[in-house]
Protein backbone atom coordinates (compact mmCIF):
# COMPACT_ATOMS: atom_id res chain seq x y z
CA UNK A 1 0.00 0.00 0.00
CA UNK A 2 1.28 3.43 -0.90
CA UNK A 3 -0.39 6.36 0.80
CA UNK A 4 -0.45 10.08 0.23
CA UNK A 5 -1.79 12.63 2.67
CA UNK A 6 -3.47 15.95 1.97
CA UNK A 7 -3.60 18.01 5.11
CA UNK A 8 -3.65 21.57 6.32
CA UNK A 9 -0.35 21.53 8.19
CA UNK A 10 2.70 19.38 8.95
CA UNK A 11 1.22 18.77 12.42
CA UNK A 12 -2.03 17.45 10.95
CA UNK A 13 -0.08 15.19 8.63
CA UNK A 14 2.02 13.85 11.51
CA UNK A 15 -1.16 12.97 13.42
CA UNK A 16 -2.76 11.30 10.40
CA UNK A 17 0.34 9.21 9.81
CA UNK A 18 0.22 7.88 13.37
CA UNK A 19 -3.51 7.18 13.29
CA UNK A 20 -3.39 5.49 9.88
CA UNK A 21 -0.46 3.33 11.00
CA UNK A 22 -2.45 2.43 14.10
CA UNK A 23 -5.42 1.42 11.99
CA UNK A 24 -3.36 -0.60 9.52
CA UNK A 25 -1.15 -2.15 12.24
CA UNK A 26 1.74 -1.63 9.91
CA UNK A 27 3.82 1.19 8.50
CA UNK A 28 2.63 1.95 4.98
CA UNK A 29 4.82 3.42 2.28
CA UNK A 30 4.12 7.14 2.24
CA UNK A 31 4.44 9.29 -0.88
CA UNK A 32 7.44 11.50 -0.30
CA UNK A 33 5.79 14.84 -0.86
CA UNK A 34 3.26 15.85 1.76
CA UNK A 35 0.45 17.56 -0.08
CA UNK A 36 -0.72 20.63 1.71
CA UNK A 37 -3.77 22.89 1.59
CA UNK A 38 -4.08 26.28 3.23
CA UNK A 39 -7.15 25.59 5.31
CA UNK A 40 -10.73 25.20 4.18
CA UNK A 41 -11.94 25.81 1.42
CA UNK A 42 -8.46 25.48 -0.09
CA UNK A 43 -8.62 21.73 0.65
CA UNK A 44 -11.54 21.48 -1.76
CA UNK A 45 -9.81 23.73 -4.29
CA UNK A 46 -6.61 21.68 -4.52
CA UNK A 47 -8.13 18.23 -4.01
CA UNK A 48 -9.13 17.60 -7.66
CA UNK A 49 -5.62 18.45 -8.85
CA UNK A 50 -4.03 16.24 -6.19
CA UNK A 51 -6.30 13.31 -7.12
CA UNK A 52 -5.54 13.77 -10.81
CA UNK A 53 -1.81 14.01 -10.17
CA UNK A 54 -1.73 10.94 -7.95
CA UNK A 55 -3.84 8.92 -10.37
CA UNK A 56 -1.88 9.59 -13.53
CA UNK A 57 1.62 10.43 -12.32
CA UNK A 58 2.23 8.17 -9.34
CA UNK A 59 1.66 4.63 -8.07
CA UNK A 60 -0.02 5.91 -4.90
CA UNK A 61 -3.15 3.85 -4.26
CA UNK A 62 -4.63 5.68 -1.25
CA UNK A 63 -5.18 9.36 -0.56
CA UNK A 64 -5.99 10.33 3.03
CA UNK A 65 -7.68 13.71 3.36
CA UNK A 66 -9.02 15.38 6.45
CA UNK A 67 -10.48 18.75 7.18
CA UNK A 68 -11.82 20.53 10.23
CA UNK A 69 -15.59 20.99 10.34
CA UNK A 70 -15.23 24.44 11.97
CA UNK A 71 -18.77 25.83 12.13
CA UNK A 72 -20.15 23.80 9.23
CA UNK A 73 -22.96 21.23 9.61
CA UNK A 74 -21.68 17.93 10.96
CA UNK A 75 -22.03 14.83 8.80
CA UNK A 76 -24.80 12.49 9.96
CA UNK A 77 -26.02 9.04 8.95
CA UNK A 78 -28.79 10.71 6.98
CA UNK A 79 -26.16 12.19 4.66
CA UNK A 80 -25.05 8.65 3.78
CA UNK A 81 -28.35 7.86 2.05
CA UNK A 82 -27.97 7.05 -1.66
CA UNK A 83 -27.94 10.17 -3.86
CA UNK A 84 -27.97 12.44 -0.79
CA UNK A 85 -25.60 15.37 -0.73
CA UNK A 86 -25.55 18.09 1.89
CA UNK A 87 -24.12 21.18 0.22
CA UNK A 88 -22.53 22.53 3.40
CA UNK A 89 -21.33 19.28 4.99
CA UNK A 90 -17.59 19.00 4.50
CA UNK A 91 -17.62 15.21 4.47
CA UNK A 92 -20.21 15.27 1.68
CA UNK A 93 -18.16 17.89 -0.17
CA UNK A 94 -14.93 15.89 0.06
CA UNK A 95 -16.58 12.66 -1.02
CA UNK A 96 -18.34 14.38 -3.92
CA UNK A 97 -15.07 15.94 -5.05
CA UNK A 98 -13.41 12.52 -5.11
CA UNK A 99 -16.37 11.04 -6.99
CA UNK A 100 -16.63 13.78 -9.57
CA UNK A 101 -12.91 14.04 -10.17
CA UNK A 102 -12.27 10.32 -10.61
CA UNK A 103 -15.38 9.17 -12.42
CA UNK A 104 -14.05 9.60 -15.95
CA UNK A 105 -10.46 8.61 -15.29
CA UNK A 106 -9.21 5.56 -17.19
CA UNK A 107 -7.41 2.95 -15.09
CA UNK A 108 -3.78 3.74 -14.50
CA UNK A 109 -0.82 2.22 -12.66
CA UNK A 110 -2.71 -1.01 -11.97
CA UNK A 111 -5.68 0.52 -10.18
CA UNK A 112 -9.04 1.85 -11.26
CA UNK A 113 -8.73 4.88 -9.11
CA UNK A 114 -6.94 6.19 -6.05
CA UNK A 115 -8.75 4.95 -2.95
CA UNK A 116 -10.54 7.69 -1.06
CA UNK A 117 -9.95 7.91 2.68
CA UNK A 118 -11.75 10.93 4.12
CA UNK A 119 -12.30 12.14 7.65
CA UNK A 120 -13.61 15.34 9.17
CA UNK A 121 -12.51 16.45 12.62
CA UNK A 122 -15.35 18.09 14.57
CA UNK A 123 -14.78 20.92 15.11
CA UNK A 124 -10.97 20.67 14.70
CA UNK A 125 -8.23 18.08 14.81
CA UNK A 126 -7.38 19.08 18.37
CA UNK A 127 -10.69 17.54 19.49
CA UNK A 128 -9.41 14.14 18.33
CA UNK A 129 -6.24 14.77 20.28
CA UNK A 130 -8.21 15.45 23.48
CA UNK A 131 -10.37 12.35 23.07
CA UNK A 132 -9.99 10.15 26.15
CA UNK A 133 -8.38 12.98 28.08
CA UNK A 134 -11.40 15.22 28.36
CA UNK A 135 -14.67 13.30 28.40
CA UNK A 136 -16.65 16.40 27.50
CA UNK A 137 -14.88 16.69 24.16
CA UNK A 138 -16.65 14.59 21.56
CA UNK A 139 -18.61 15.00 18.37
CA UNK A 140 -22.01 14.47 20.01
CA UNK A 141 -21.33 17.29 22.48
CA UNK A 142 -20.48 19.62 19.61
CA UNK A 143 -23.57 18.64 17.59
CA UNK A 144 -25.77 19.15 20.63
CA UNK A 145 -24.14 22.51 21.24
CA UNK A 146 -24.76 23.54 17.64
CA UNK A 147 -28.43 22.58 18.01
CA UNK A 148 -28.79 24.56 21.24
CA UNK A 149 -26.82 27.50 19.93
CA UNK A 150 -24.36 27.22 22.82
CA UNK A 151 -21.15 25.54 21.79
CA UNK A 152 -19.43 23.50 24.51
CA UNK A 153 -15.99 24.84 23.62
CA UNK A 154 -14.27 26.91 20.98
CA UNK A 155 -11.57 25.77 18.59
CA UNK A 156 -9.18 28.20 20.26
CA UNK A 157 -9.89 26.57 23.63
CA UNK A 158 -9.20 23.13 22.23
CA UNK A 159 -5.89 24.31 20.82
CA UNK A 160 -4.95 25.90 24.12
CA UNK A 161 -5.74 22.67 25.99
CA UNK A 162 -3.58 20.60 23.65
CA UNK A 163 -0.64 22.97 23.19
CA UNK A 164 -0.86 24.92 26.48
CA UNK A 165 -0.25 28.15 24.59
CA UNK A 166 -2.16 30.23 22.05
CA UNK A 167 0.90 30.48 19.85
CA UNK A 168 2.69 27.13 19.67
CA UNK A 169 5.79 26.86 17.56
CA UNK A 170 5.50 24.28 14.80
CA UNK A 171 7.88 21.78 16.49
CA UNK A 172 5.97 22.14 19.76
CA UNK A 173 2.65 21.71 17.97
CA UNK A 174 3.88 18.59 16.19
CA UNK A 175 5.35 17.14 19.40
CA UNK A 176 2.12 17.67 21.37
CA UNK A 177 -0.07 16.41 18.54
CA UNK A 178 1.99 13.29 17.92
CA UNK A 179 2.13 12.53 21.64
CA UNK A 180 -1.67 12.51 21.80
CA UNK A 181 -1.99 10.57 18.54
CA UNK A 182 0.42 7.95 19.88
CA UNK A 183 -1.93 7.54 22.85
CA UNK A 184 -4.64 6.50 20.39
CA UNK A 185 -2.48 4.38 18.12
CA UNK A 186 -2.77 1.06 19.93
CA UNK A 187 -6.52 1.27 20.46
CA UNK A 188 -8.53 3.52 18.20
CA UNK A 189 -11.93 2.38 19.44
CA UNK A 190 -12.60 5.33 21.74
CA UNK A 191 -11.69 7.81 19.01
CA UNK A 192 -13.84 5.87 16.55
CA UNK A 193 -16.78 5.84 18.95
CA UNK A 194 -16.59 9.47 20.08
CA UNK A 195 -15.85 10.92 16.66
CA UNK A 196 -17.91 9.53 13.76
CA UNK A 197 -15.88 11.81 11.50
CA UNK A 198 -12.87 9.65 12.35
CA UNK A 199 -14.90 6.42 12.16
CA UNK A 200 -15.72 7.34 8.56
CA UNK A 201 -12.02 7.63 7.82
CA UNK A 202 -11.42 4.16 9.27
CA UNK A 203 -14.27 2.68 7.21
CA UNK A 204 -12.74 4.11 4.05
CA UNK A 205 -9.38 2.69 5.04
CA UNK A 206 -10.91 -0.80 5.38
CA UNK A 207 -12.33 -0.69 1.86
CA UNK A 208 -10.29 -2.59 -0.70
CA UNK A 209 -8.09 -0.68 -3.11
CA UNK A 210 -10.01 -0.50 -6.41
CA UNK A 211 -7.60 -2.53 -8.55
CA UNK A 212 -7.98 -3.74 -12.12
CA UNK A 213 -9.41 -7.26 -11.93
CA UNK B 1 6.48 49.49 24.48
CA UNK B 2 4.70 51.80 21.98
CA UNK B 3 0.95 51.79 22.61
CA UNK B 4 -0.22 53.91 19.70
CA UNK B 5 0.79 56.24 16.90
CA UNK B 6 -1.37 59.03 15.51
CA UNK B 7 -0.58 60.83 12.25
CA UNK B 8 -1.70 64.19 10.99
CA UNK B 9 -0.68 65.27 7.51
CA UNK B 10 2.36 62.99 7.34
CA UNK B 11 2.82 61.81 3.74
CA UNK B 12 -0.31 59.81 2.82
CA UNK B 13 -1.27 59.45 6.48
CA UNK B 14 -3.38 62.58 6.71
CA UNK B 15 -5.49 61.80 9.76
CA UNK B 16 -5.23 58.32 11.19
CA UNK B 17 -4.09 56.48 14.28
CA UNK B 18 -3.05 52.97 15.14
CA UNK B 19 -3.06 51.02 18.40
CA UNK B 20 0.02 48.84 18.41
CA UNK B 21 0.05 45.30 19.82
CA UNK B 22 3.02 43.20 20.88
CA UNK B 23 2.95 41.80 17.33
CA UNK B 24 1.73 43.74 14.30
CA UNK B 25 1.61 42.51 10.72
CA UNK B 26 0.90 45.42 8.40
CA UNK B 27 -0.57 44.72 4.97
CA UNK B 28 -1.72 47.04 2.24
CA UNK B 29 -1.11 48.33 -1.25
CA UNK B 30 2.24 49.75 -2.30
CA UNK B 31 2.59 53.36 -1.20
CA UNK B 32 -0.21 53.08 1.33
CA UNK B 33 1.82 54.03 4.41
CA UNK B 34 3.35 50.81 5.72
CA UNK B 35 6.88 52.12 5.38
CA UNK B 36 5.81 55.56 6.62
CA UNK B 37 4.75 53.96 9.88
CA UNK B 38 8.19 52.43 10.30
CA UNK B 39 9.89 55.68 9.27
CA UNK B 40 7.96 57.52 11.95
CA UNK B 41 9.19 55.08 14.58
CA UNK B 42 12.75 55.40 13.30
CA UNK B 43 12.49 59.16 13.49
CA UNK B 44 11.20 58.98 17.05
CA UNK B 45 14.19 56.82 17.95
CA UNK B 46 16.62 59.20 16.26
CA UNK B 47 15.19 62.35 17.85
CA UNK B 48 14.84 60.74 21.29
CA UNK B 49 18.65 60.62 21.46
CA UNK B 50 18.87 64.40 21.11
CA UNK B 51 17.99 67.13 23.57
CA UNK B 52 14.24 67.77 23.54
CA UNK B 53 12.93 70.48 21.28
CA UNK B 54 11.26 73.67 22.32
CA UNK B 55 7.56 72.83 22.86
CA UNK B 56 6.61 76.08 21.20
CA UNK B 57 8.57 75.07 18.13
CA UNK B 58 6.49 71.95 17.68
CA UNK B 59 3.23 73.78 17.83
CA UNK B 60 4.61 76.64 15.74
CA UNK B 61 5.12 74.35 12.80
CA UNK B 62 1.46 73.42 12.74
CA UNK B 63 0.15 71.10 10.07
CA UNK B 64 2.08 67.84 10.19
CA UNK B 65 2.45 65.96 13.43
CA UNK B 66 3.00 62.42 14.68
CA UNK B 67 2.04 61.53 18.26
CA UNK B 68 3.10 58.48 20.26
CA UNK B 69 1.71 56.98 23.44
CA UNK B 70 3.41 54.23 25.41
CA UNK B 71 2.38 51.08 27.23
CA UNK B 72 2.47 50.57 30.99
CA UNK B 73 4.43 51.43 33.02
CA UNK B 74 4.87 54.53 30.85
CA UNK B 75 1.26 55.55 30.41
CA UNK B 76 2.12 59.05 31.54
CA UNK B 77 4.45 59.71 28.61
CA UNK B 78 3.42 61.09 25.24
CA UNK B 79 5.77 62.16 22.48
CA UNK B 80 5.00 64.40 19.52
CA UNK B 81 7.03 64.80 16.38
CA UNK B 82 6.57 68.15 14.73
CA UNK B 83 7.26 68.43 11.04
CA UNK B 84 8.63 71.27 8.99
CA UNK B 85 6.62 70.00 6.05
CA UNK B 86 4.55 66.88 5.42
CA UNK B 87 7.67 64.72 5.08
CA UNK B 88 10.41 66.02 7.36
CA UNK B 89 9.71 65.74 11.06
CA UNK B 90 12.63 66.91 13.15
CA UNK B 91 11.20 68.34 16.33
CA UNK B 92 10.34 66.21 19.32
CA UNK B 93 8.21 67.30 22.23
CA UNK B 94 7.63 65.02 25.21
CA UNK B 95 4.97 65.28 27.87
CA UNK B 96 5.94 63.19 30.85
CA UNK B 97 4.81 63.01 34.44
CA UNK B 98 8.45 62.86 35.45
CA UNK B 99 11.79 62.92 33.72
CA UNK B 100 12.79 59.41 34.88
CA UNK B 101 9.81 57.97 33.05
CA UNK B 102 10.87 59.58 29.78
CA UNK B 103 14.46 58.44 30.34
CA UNK B 104 13.15 54.89 30.68
CA UNK B 105 11.18 55.16 27.42
CA UNK B 106 14.20 56.71 25.74
CA UNK B 107 16.39 53.79 26.77
CA UNK B 108 13.93 51.38 25.18
CA UNK B 109 13.63 53.46 22.01
CA UNK B 110 17.42 53.58 21.70
CA UNK B 111 17.44 49.81 21.20
CA UNK B 112 14.78 49.90 18.46
CA UNK B 113 15.90 48.44 15.14
CA UNK B 114 14.49 48.50 11.61
CA UNK B 115 15.37 46.00 8.93
CA UNK B 116 15.10 45.79 5.17
CA UNK B 117 17.33 42.84 4.39
CA UNK B 118 19.56 43.05 1.34
CA UNK B 119 20.90 39.65 0.31
CA UNK B 120 23.77 41.17 -1.68
CA UNK B 121 24.98 43.13 1.34
CA UNK B 122 24.43 40.11 3.59
CA UNK B 123 26.65 37.94 1.41
CA UNK B 124 29.58 40.33 1.66
CA UNK B 125 32.47 39.67 4.07
CA UNK B 126 32.14 41.82 7.20
CA UNK B 127 34.79 43.32 9.50
CA UNK B 128 35.10 41.23 12.64
CA UNK B 129 34.62 44.26 14.87
CA UNK B 130 31.29 45.18 13.29
CA UNK B 131 29.27 42.33 14.81
CA UNK B 132 27.71 43.97 17.85
CA UNK B 133 24.26 44.38 16.32
CA UNK B 134 22.78 43.30 12.99
CA UNK B 135 22.79 46.25 10.61
CA UNK B 136 19.53 47.44 9.05
CA UNK B 137 20.31 45.76 5.74
CA UNK B 138 21.95 42.73 7.39
CA UNK B 139 25.29 43.67 5.86
CA UNK B 140 27.31 42.56 8.89
CA UNK B 141 25.59 39.18 9.16
CA UNK B 142 28.83 37.19 9.10
CA UNK B 143 30.40 39.35 11.81
CA UNK B 144 27.33 39.08 14.05
CA UNK B 145 27.32 35.30 13.76
CA UNK B 146 31.06 35.14 14.42
CA UNK B 147 30.63 37.27 17.52
CA UNK B 148 27.82 35.05 18.77
CA UNK B 149 29.96 32.00 18.15
CA UNK B 150 32.73 33.53 20.30
CA UNK B 151 30.75 35.27 22.99
CA UNK B 152 27.29 33.70 23.23
CA UNK B 153 27.78 30.16 21.92
CA UNK B 154 24.46 28.97 23.34
CA UNK B 155 22.57 31.50 21.20
CA UNK B 156 24.72 30.59 18.20
CA UNK B 157 23.98 26.89 18.70
CA UNK B 158 20.25 27.51 18.97
CA UNK B 159 20.29 29.56 15.79
CA UNK B 160 22.31 26.91 13.98
CA UNK B 161 19.96 24.15 15.14
CA UNK B 162 16.95 26.13 13.97
CA UNK B 163 18.61 26.92 10.64
CA UNK B 164 19.25 23.23 9.97
CA UNK B 165 15.64 22.46 10.90
CA UNK B 166 14.34 25.08 8.46
CA UNK B 167 16.81 24.15 5.74
CA UNK B 168 17.75 20.52 6.37
CA UNK B 169 20.13 20.38 3.41
CA UNK B 170 22.56 22.39 5.54
CA UNK B 171 24.37 20.93 8.54
CA UNK B 172 26.09 23.94 10.05
CA UNK B 173 27.56 27.41 9.73
CA UNK B 174 31.21 28.20 9.04
CA UNK B 175 32.72 31.66 9.57
CA UNK B 176 36.31 31.77 8.37
CA UNK B 177 38.20 35.01 9.02
CA UNK B 178 40.95 36.29 6.76
CA UNK B 179 44.15 38.02 7.79
CA UNK B 180 42.53 41.42 7.37
CA UNK B 181 39.88 40.64 9.96
CA UNK B 182 37.06 40.10 7.45
CA UNK B 183 34.62 37.33 8.34
CA UNK B 184 32.99 35.35 5.57
CA UNK B 185 29.86 33.23 5.86
CA UNK B 186 29.47 29.69 4.62
CA UNK B 187 27.12 26.79 5.20
CA UNK B 188 28.09 23.14 5.43
CA UNK B 189 26.17 20.68 3.30
CA UNK B 190 25.87 17.04 4.40
CA UNK B 191 28.92 15.06 3.39
CA UNK B 192 30.21 17.63 0.93
CA UNK B 193 33.92 18.32 1.25
CA UNK B 194 33.79 22.05 1.68
CA UNK B 195 31.11 24.52 2.73
CA UNK B 196 29.03 26.57 0.32
CA UNK B 197 30.32 30.09 0.75
CA UNK B 198 28.06 33.14 0.81
CA UNK B 199 28.44 34.12 -2.83
CA UNK B 200 26.94 30.77 -3.83
CA UNK B 201 24.08 30.70 -1.35
CA UNK B 202 20.58 31.54 -2.49
CA UNK B 203 18.88 34.80 -1.68
CA UNK B 204 16.31 33.18 0.61
CA UNK B 205 19.00 31.62 2.79
CA UNK B 206 20.22 35.10 3.77
CA UNK B 207 16.72 36.26 4.61
CA UNK B 208 16.20 33.15 6.73
CA UNK B 209 19.47 33.80 8.53
CA UNK B 210 18.50 37.43 9.10
CA UNK B 211 15.19 36.43 10.65
CA UNK B 212 16.88 33.83 12.83
CA UNK B 213 19.45 36.35 14.07
CA UNK B 214 16.59 38.61 15.16
CA UNK B 215 14.67 35.73 16.70
CA UNK B 216 17.54 34.30 18.75
CA UNK B 217 19.26 37.58 19.63
CA UNK B 218 20.54 37.12 23.20
CA UNK B 219 20.05 40.85 23.85
CA UNK B 220 17.07 41.81 21.69
CA UNK B 221 15.84 45.38 21.20
CA UNK B 222 12.58 46.64 22.66
CA UNK B 223 11.06 47.16 19.20
CA UNK B 224 11.86 45.51 15.87
CA UNK B 225 10.49 46.69 12.54
CA UNK B 226 10.95 44.41 9.54
CA UNK B 227 9.90 45.14 6.01
CA UNK B 228 8.72 42.43 3.59
CA UNK B 229 9.23 39.65 6.09
CA UNK B 230 8.17 36.98 3.59
CA UNK B 231 10.60 38.06 0.87
CA UNK B 232 12.48 35.23 -0.81
CA UNK B 233 11.03 32.57 1.47
CA UNK B 234 9.02 29.58 0.29
CA UNK B 235 5.33 29.83 1.27
CA UNK B 236 5.51 26.55 3.17
CA UNK B 237 8.22 28.04 5.40
CA UNK B 238 6.16 31.05 6.38
CA UNK B 239 4.86 29.21 9.43
CA UNK B 240 8.45 29.08 10.65
CA UNK B 241 8.83 32.79 9.92
CA UNK B 242 5.72 33.54 11.92
CA UNK B 243 6.96 31.38 14.80
CA UNK B 244 10.33 33.15 14.76
CA UNK B 245 8.59 36.51 15.10
CA UNK B 246 6.28 35.18 17.80
CA UNK B 247 9.41 34.08 19.66
CA UNK B 248 10.22 37.78 19.90
CA UNK B 249 6.77 39.07 20.81
CA UNK B 250 5.51 36.21 22.94
CA UNK B 251 8.64 34.70 24.48
CA UNK B 252 6.73 32.87 27.21
CA UNK B 253 4.77 30.93 24.56
CA UNK B 254 8.09 29.64 23.23
CA UNK B 255 9.54 28.79 26.62
CA UNK B 256 11.70 31.93 26.76
CA UNK B 257 12.08 33.98 29.92
CA UNK B 258 13.20 37.36 28.50
CA UNK B 259 11.09 40.48 28.02
CA UNK B 260 8.80 40.63 24.97
CA UNK B 261 9.95 42.49 21.87
CA UNK B 262 7.37 44.56 20.03
CA UNK B 263 7.33 43.55 16.37
CA UNK B 264 6.04 45.58 13.47
CA UNK B 265 6.39 43.64 10.23
CA UNK B 266 5.10 44.29 6.73
CA UNK B 267 4.19 41.78 4.06
CA UNK B 268 2.56 41.40 0.67
CA UNK B 269 2.06 37.66 1.08
CA UNK B 270 -1.50 36.30 1.27
CA UNK B 271 0.06 33.02 2.40
CA UNK B 272 1.59 34.67 5.44
CA UNK B 273 -1.68 36.41 6.18
CA UNK B 274 -3.44 33.03 6.18
CA UNK B 275 -1.44 32.08 9.25
CA UNK B 276 -3.10 34.79 11.33
CA UNK B 277 -6.64 33.50 11.07
CA UNK B 278 -6.70 32.80 14.79
CA UNK B 279 -5.17 36.16 15.68
CA UNK B 280 -6.78 38.79 13.44
CA UNK B 281 -6.09 41.33 16.16
CA UNK B 282 -2.47 41.24 15.01
CA UNK B 283 -3.27 42.37 11.47
CA UNK B 284 -3.22 46.02 10.45
CA UNK B 285 -4.54 47.01 7.02
CA UNK B 286 -3.49 50.26 5.42
CA UNK B 287 -6.45 51.51 3.43
CA UNK B 288 -5.53 53.92 0.66
CA UNK B 289 -8.11 56.10 -1.02
CA UNK B 290 -6.68 58.56 -3.51
CA UNK B 291 -3.78 60.32 -1.83
CA UNK B 292 -4.87 59.50 1.70
CA UNK B 293 -4.30 56.37 3.78
CA UNK B 294 -5.58 55.21 7.12
CA UNK B 295 -4.95 52.21 9.36
CA UNK B 296 -7.52 49.60 10.25
CA UNK B 297 -7.22 46.66 12.62
CA UNK B 298 -8.64 43.56 10.95
CA UNK B 299 -10.19 42.52 14.27
CA UNK B 300 -12.26 45.73 14.28
CA UNK B 301 -14.34 44.52 11.34
CA UNK B 302 -17.83 43.76 12.58
CA UNK B 303 -18.37 40.98 10.03
CA UNK B 304 -15.02 39.26 10.54
CA UNK B 305 -16.42 36.06 12.08
CA UNK B 306 -18.80 35.62 9.15
CA UNK B 307 -16.03 36.34 6.64
CA UNK B 308 -13.71 33.79 8.22
CA UNK B 309 -16.34 31.10 7.67
CA UNK B 310 -16.19 31.75 3.94
CA UNK B 311 -12.51 31.41 3.16
CA UNK B 312 -8.92 32.18 3.93
CA UNK B 313 -7.70 35.61 4.98
CA UNK B 314 -5.18 35.66 2.15
CA UNK B 315 -7.80 35.00 -0.50
CA UNK B 316 -10.11 37.58 1.01
CA UNK B 317 -7.35 40.17 1.04
CA UNK B 318 -6.46 39.46 -2.58
CA UNK B 319 -10.14 39.63 -3.58
CA UNK B 320 -10.43 43.12 -2.12
CA UNK B 321 -12.98 42.24 0.55
CA UNK B 322 -10.60 43.32 3.29
CA UNK B 323 -9.36 46.37 1.42
CA UNK B 324 -5.64 47.07 1.40
CA UNK B 325 -5.37 46.47 -2.35
CA UNK B 326 -4.03 48.73 -5.12
CA UNK B 327 -6.48 51.13 -6.66
CA UNK B 328 -7.27 50.55 -10.31
CA UNK B 329 -7.73 53.27 -12.84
Amino acid sequence: MKIAFLSESPADEAVLRVLVEGALKEKPTVASAGYRARGWPNVLQVLPAVIRHLHFNTDVDTLVVTGDSDDSPVHTEAHDAPQYYHPHCRMCQLRATFRQTSKRFPAAHGRLRVRRVVGVAVPALEAWLLCGVEDSVNEAAWVEGQARGILPYTRAELKLRVYRTERPSLPHEIACAVREAERHRRDLRRLEYDFPGFAALLRDLREPIPKIS
Amino acid sequence: MIASVAFRNFKALRNTSLRLSPFNLVIGANGSGKTSLIQALQQLRALAKLPLGDPAAVTRVGGSEISFAFDAPHLGVTARLGCVDDVVCDLLQVDSVNRAEWEDVKAGLATMRSYVFDHVAMAAPAPRASGARLAGDGSNLAAVLARWQRETPAAFDRLQTELTRWLPEFTGIVLPEDAGGLVRLGLKIGDAEGPVMADNLSQGVFYVLGILVLSFDPAPPAVVCIEEIDRGIHPRMLREVRDALYRLSYPAAMGETRAPVQVIATTHSPYLLDLFREHPEEIVITQKHGHESRFERLADRADLAELLREGSLGDMWFSGILGGVPEES
